[in-house]
């Protein structure tokens, strides 16, 4: 412990704000599962309202194998889901910008489609495609390409008309200019969309394997659930949560080192 | 000019409504067409039938299911605004409380779900509960937002002429803040029917997830169809109703 400190004390000014800004959290983190675990045991929590936090991480142990199958499982379903919903929301956007009877025709469709509870969804699509993976990406897929197509468009209406114009005059076509001018003005607002999607897409996943599947976090939920196994419902909540912000962590990082000049947020 | 206005806005309308009765169509065509079975895609008459139908079962559940979203709804933007007006107050409360919300916020919120009927029962409690999650992080996240954009100078001179932190608060802050907060609650009025729904598929005596559940259970596609169409309709309305409160109240946008 006092090894890290010196170390600590002897790095640069910068790097300890840089090392400071990543052990706060984790200290506050370890802080906050001792204060909780303090507290199951003073005060007497039954488990099933709440299991302390050793608890909880024994029965991940107890069992790695099974949480780590469902991990991957999920997350290959988010993953595809995600980044069809993605490609498939961006050039929807392209499209509804170029050609206007086209947007006025189906964009309010777009716009109810998201209305419609996907989940409700979900019976019919399993049923379409089978229990296999694809049926649960296609769930994701649904759930996360409106956002990304909305924040497109929006990210396209703010290009300045004079911009288009210089360019139009010197010659540029059409793909150029939306390669050039369009596409990397709309990327922090895209961004901001594929933030949300990502953890739409996980959500999807997860209810995707409430009809019917045998490995993913969906399926351990509902068993836990059944067996009324509060700290297997627990473990597979921090289980998720980890998957949630992994995904939310490499959006984030894609975004710093793509939209490198979006500082001000 | 303002001619050219409606006359756009009734353009977009009626082209919107083709595009709705294009797709009716093309779905028509293709269930009869194909001859498609119901349990694979029941064509929209059929639909429609089962609606007509099924009536008085589906409006019961459909209000059942929409007393839930309401009540949570309404529990999670209250909890979410008041949260964020706290937060901001006590400025160091900030650099521990929004990492943690945005971290729990990427959370998928279902996963509580099975927790959440544990510890409340299948009764309408646990879907009150979950949408007041679901909703309260969205409006927490959105309120911080909008008071962050307040400008520095105007907070300098309105503190000027000897105006307190509840006065900035009151007077500054909370109006430069709402059009970000009625966007997220427009936001949050579909997410609260959806997750409404879900909780309900896990254990409810009554809802339009629960129907859909049975729907499903004994193989009655029609009627899945039938009680997703209420589903959007009513998540449509709540949609269009906080809409108009935005256009009516943040006018200077």
């Amino acid at each position: 412990m006092s090894g890290t400190a010196t170390l600590a004390a002897n790095l640069p000014v910068v790097s300890t704000g840089r090392l400071g800004a990543v052990l706060r959290p984790v200290l506050w983190l370890l802080l906050a599962l001792a204060v909780v675990e303090a507290v199951v045991v003073v005060f007497g929590i039954r488990s099933y309202y709440l299991p302390r936090p050793s608890v909880i991480a024994s029965t991940i142990m107890a069992t790695p194998g099974a949480y780590l199958a469902g991990l991957w499982r999920t997350f290959l379903e988010t993953v595809l889901g995600f980044l069809a919903g993605s490609i498939f929301g961006v050039v929807m956007a392209v499209l509804f910008h170029r050609w206007q009877t086209l947007r006025e025709l189906f964009f309010p469709l777009f716009v109810v489609s998201q209305t419609i509870p996907v989940i409700a969804f979900g019976a019919v699509v399993v049923l379409w495609f089978g229990n296999t993976l694809f049926a649960k990406a296609v769930i994701s897929f649904y759930i996360s390409f409106l956002p990304v197509t909305v924040n497109t468009m929006l990210g396209f209406s703010a290009v300045d008309p004079r911009q288009v114009q210089l360019m139009r005059s010197f010659g540029a076509a059409d793909a150029q200019i939306l390669r050039r001018l369009y596409l990397p003005a709309a990327l922090p607002q895209l961004f901001v969309a594929l933030k949300l999607a990502s953890s739409l897409a996980l959500v999807g996943a997860i209810v995707g394997e409430w009809f019917g599947d045998t490995t993913g976090l969906g399926v351990l939920l509902l068993q836990a659930m059944y067996n009324e196994n509060v700290a297997g419902i627990w473990a597979t909540i921090v289980v998720s949560a980890c998957l949630g912000m992994g995904l939310y962590g490499a959006v984030s990082y894609a975004e710093r080192r793509i939209v490198f000049w979006g500082g001000e947020q | 000019m303002s001619a050219s206005v409606s006359s756009d806005s009734l353009r977009q309308f009626s082209r919107g409504i083709a595009g709705a009765l294009l797709l009716a169509a093309v779905w028509e065509l293709c269930a009869r067409g194909l001859d498609l079975p119901a349990y694979v895609l029941p064509s929209v008459s059929a639909i429609l039938a089962g609606l007509a139908n099924d009536a008085g079962s589906l409006l019961a559940a459909a209000r059942f299911t929409a007393a839930e979203s309401f009540t949570g709804y309404a529990i999670g933007c209250l909890a979410g605004m008041a949260a964020a007006v706290l937060v901001t107050m006590i400025p160091s409360a900030r650099s521990v409380v929004i990492p943690l919300a945005t971290a729990i916020n990427s959370v998928p919120v279902v996963a509580y779900s099975p927790l959440v009927l544990l510890w409340f029962g299948i009764g309408m409690a646990s879907k009150i509960v979950m949408v007041a999650i679901a909703v309260s992080f969205t409006i927490f996240l959105s309120t911080i937002a909008g008071l962050d954009r307040v400008d520095r100078k105007s907070v300098d001179l309105i503190r000027s002429f000897g105006a307190g932190r509840l006065a900035v608060l009151w007077r500054l802050r909370l109006p430069t803040a709402l059009p970000l907060v009625i966007a997220g609650m427009r936001v949050s009025t579909v997410r609260s029917v959806i997750v409404a729904i879900v909780t309900e598929m896990l254990g409810a005596y009554g809802g339009l997830g629960w129907v859909i559940y049975q729907a499903v259970l004994q193989v009655d596609f029609v009627k899945v169809w039938a009680a997703i169409i209420v589903a959007s309709a009513i998540s449509l309305a709540f949609f269009g109703a906080i809409s108009f409160v935005e256009r009516r109240y943040v006018f200077w946008r």
